[in-house]
């Protein structure tokens, strides 16, 4: 007996080492790039730093990112200038771009769209609103530089927030703790690919056991639910604008009209906020506008949302 | 408690440290540990079950002590149709009821009545029910039969109808085989336990990344076949082949290992059907303890093949049907076994149907020769084709699945609608065959390489493959839970 379990601990550690000498060797877990807070408290990667982001189980999708010293995702350095014509193009994860290579980014495209034009993108992974207008903001002489700012928002969860504060969940993923388990791509893999989704369940089902928790009955008042949220959200973005400042004559949004409280465009309109609207051209497309594996833009989707800036720009 | 669910990652170690460190020296705590666990793993899917379990147990151990102390043969008999009455009541009132009600209701229907289907019920399939009413029926049989005696222990009989690795879809345990094992105190064989462990495994491989990597694609296309072309849905029905195999095998494979862990030799359920060189050694080859059990139970005592060429022919037709109607209440089923007792009639009338008794393709060979390679292929062709009726919904839609493998004109290829590449499928199935074939002579013992460096690796290669083509979003029960 006291074989067996000799045995089987020795095998299971052996078969772990395998395991992540297998998953390095056929790249099967992705990077993982360093983030930080830098002096204007501003979150970003740190600067320079390479690597490739995967997903799926069996490498579904694979791509190339790398940081520049501005420490977001990009083929280029951000040196803007009053001489020449810069587009800074500011969003979270759909435009980081972690899932596409980043020489075929969505600013790459557009500069291709515009002969001397040189494309910023200020990706991040989770900014909202108020992480992307308080970057502007800190990082102002750098934007008023900057001739054109299109700014990505998702209306339903990127104004939840009123103010700007330090998203410390975040952060915590660079915790020693964080970082070392990281190390292992083992880990990263299996953890990406829901090996421990179950345990996951598991425990909060224990834990909603031990409380004796029940689950909680949907409210009927859906509609006036909703309506309170639109008014609160666009109470947010009114809040963020006048708090951090959005020059109505260089920024534009950029959004789906489809997924976008009516309301809140109807408040665009009225206050002359231009906003570039994709949902059409999306909805239009003969092809798929986003990956297989993930929700993200793909390659077409990037080509479709160019167009639209690259469009907006020659018009405006 | 389903094998590949987490919570039997957890309860099988703990039962297993509690068996051997706690409750292993007497044989009576060793039992009542095992029943109390296996009500546990039983009671996990619905407490109001272990009645219905508790009752088989209860009736079964009186009837048998009934069946054994009766004097006269008349007496006997009667105690036995007890038996099967009562198992085969509770079948056909959880299983069967419904079918038997709807099926009433259409005959009438085409004699220009119209009924409601106001008499069906909101019955739900205890898990299993299958199988331990035919293991407890198996009991009764034997001792009617006099092979063995029956037990005056309770807690060991309860022990032998609830014994947890395959309790809830088999192997069907003999009494004559599972009861001795009970009945006698086990001792830690370090060997027995490492051989349970490489089958756990090499069920698990066959569960997790043959059968539910198949699972949703074979979904996808019986849906939506009138959508895909010959190709696709001839893949469909070769998919549900593999699917419907390592979904089963791989169970039977993890009970097998499980009862090594604990001292208990389980029957054998599968040895490499697929490898089959006609239907009749097929069948001595998949689900072989369904199969031996009608074969003892049914087949025999209607005279099998010792009597006239109608009646044996009759003996036939009525296995093969009651096999397909016991894996569940539809035509579909029925049909199923109509197509194999068709196809096995031939063999059967010719005196063919005990080729190959013992031997396995290239039995001293590396490679089979031509002439068992194409009777293996024809073989695995007619059993694909006889999938169709088996997984299909209805006796409709299995008609127009194969209606429209001739006529679809479709000629898109296939593009999995969860977007996986197709040709990782292709390859693993290949690689299964192939690994099978190697191994095709001992299904007991599936790592059986004297380098245990290669043994290695392929614990290594199945455990990457097992996260390549895990899924955390699928269903992930077994296919024979719902019989």
């Amino acid at each position: 007996m006291k074989k067996l379990l000799k045995k089987s601990i020795l095998y299971g550690f052996l078969l772990i080492i395998s395991l992540e000498i297998l998953v390095r060797v056929f790249y099967l877990g992705k990077d993982n790039p360093t983030r930080y807070l830098d002096q204007y408290e501003v979150e970003k990667w740190k600067p320079n730093q390479q690597g490739f982001s995967v997903t799926g189980n069996r490498r579904q999708n694979f791509s190339e990112y790398k940081i520049n010293s501005s420490g977001f995702n990009s083929y280029r350095e951000f040196t803007p200038t009053k001489d020449k014509v810069e587009i800074a193009i500011v969003g979270d994860s759909f435009i980081e771009g972690f899932h596409q290579d980043y020489f075929n980014s969505i600013g790459k495209k557009v500069e291709g769209l515009l002969p001397e034009t040189e494309a910023y993108e200020y990706g991040y992974a989770g900014y909202d609103m108020a992480d992307q207008l308080h970057l502007i903001y800190k990082y102002k002489e750098q934007f008023d530089a900057i001739d054109h700012v299109v700014i990505y928002i998702r209306f339903s969860d990127d104004l939840m927030r009123n103010t700007y504060t330090i998203v410390k969940d975040r952060l915590a993923l660079e915790s020693p703790i964080n970082k070392a388990l990281k190390k292992s791509k083992l880990l990263v893999y299996t953890k990406s690919i829901g090996v421990f989704t179950p345990i996951k369940q598991l425990i909060s089902k224990i834990r909603g056991f031990v409380k004796g928790k029940t689950p909680k009955k949907k409210t009927s008042r859906l509609n006036e639910v909703n309506q309170e949220k639109d008014n609160e959200y666009i109470d947010n973005f009114k809040s963020l604008t006048s708090t951090y400042g959005y020059d109505k004559n260089r920024f534009v949004l950029l959004l789906d009209a489809k997924t976008t409280s009516p309301i809140f465009i109807s408040y665009l309109k009225e206050n002359h906020f231009d906003y570039i609207d994709f949902s059409e051209a999306f909805e239009t497309s003969d092809q798929a506008t986003t990956l297989i594996y993930d929700q993200h833009w793909n390659n077409h989707g990037r080509d479709i949302i160019a167009t639209l800036i690259s469009n907006y720009l020659r018009d405006k | 408690m389903l094998f590949n669910s987490l919570e039997y990652i957890i309860f099988l170690p703990l039962v297993f440290l509690g068996y051997w460190f706690f409750f292993n020296k007497k044989l009576k705590a060793q039992n009542l540990f095992l029943v109390i666990v296996s009500y546990f793993f039983y009671g996990f899917w619905d407490w109001r079950f272990l009645f219905l379990i508790l009752a088989s147990t209860i009736v079964d151990f009186f009837v048998g002590q009934r069946i054994y102390s009766s004097t006269t043969h008349r007496k006997k008999k009667i105690w036995l149709w007890f038996s099967v009455l009562f198992n085969i009541g509770l079948l056909g009132f959880f299983k069967y009821y419904n079918f038997f009600i709807d099926s009433w209701i259409d005959l009438i229907s085409i004699f220009g009545y119209e009924l409601r289907s106001t008499w069906t019920l909101k019955i739900i399939l205890p898990v299993g029910v299958s199988f331990y009413t035919f293991q407890t029926m198996s009991y009764s049989f034997d001792i009617y039969h006099k092979k063995i005696k029956p037990t005056r222990d309770f807690i060991s009989f309860a022990t032998f109808v609830s014994f947890f690795p395959q309790l809830v879809a088999g192997p069907i345990e003999r009494a004559s085989n599972l009861l001795p094992q009970i009945l006698n105190k086990r001792t830690f064989r370090y060997n027995q336990a490492v051989d349970g462990l490489k089958l756990i495994v090499w069920g698990f491989f066959k569960k997790l990344v043959i059968a539910d990597a198949l699972a949703p694609i074979v979904d996808d296309i019986f849906t939506n076949y009138t959508q895909y072309s010959s190709g696709t849905l001839m893949t469909g029905v070769f998919f549900f082949a593999f699917q419907i195999y390592g979904d089963f095998s791989g169970y039977s494979d993890i009970a097998i290992g499980t009862a090594k862990l604990f001292g208990i030799e389980l029957s054998p359920n599968f040895k490499f059907p697929y490898f089959s060189r006609n239907i009749a050694e097929f069948w001595r080859r998949w689900h072989i303890s369904l199969s031996r059990w009608f074969r003892d139970y049914l087949y025999i005592p209607l005279g099998g093949s010792k009597v006239s060429t109608w009646i044996s022919t009759r003996n036939v037709f009525i296995i093969f049907l009651v096999s397909g109607f016991w894996h569940g209440a539809n035509w579909t089923f029925i049909v199923w076994g109509a197509i194999h007792a068709l196809m096995f009639l031939p063999l059967f009338l010719t005196n063919n149907n005990r080729n190959h008794l013992s031997t396995t393709i290239a039995e001293k060979t590396i490679l089979p020769s031509v002439r068992e390679f194409f009777q293996v292929i024809t073989t695995f062709i007619l059993v694909t084709f006889s999938w169709i009726f088996f997984r299909a919904e209805s006796l409709t839609h299995a008609w127009k699945y194969l209606k429209a493998i001739f006529i679809n004109d479709n000629i898109l290829g296939y593009n999995n609608p969860f977007g996986y590449r197709m040709i990782d499928y292709y390859v693993i199935i290949v690689l299964f065959v192939i690994y099978e074939y190697c191994i095709r002579k001992d299904e007991r013992a599936p790592f059986n390489f004297k380098s245990r460096y290669v043994r290695f690796l392929i614990y290594a290669i199945l455990l990457l493959a097992i996260l390549l083509f895990y899924d955390d979003q699928i269903d992930r029960s077994f296919i024979y839970f719902q019989f």
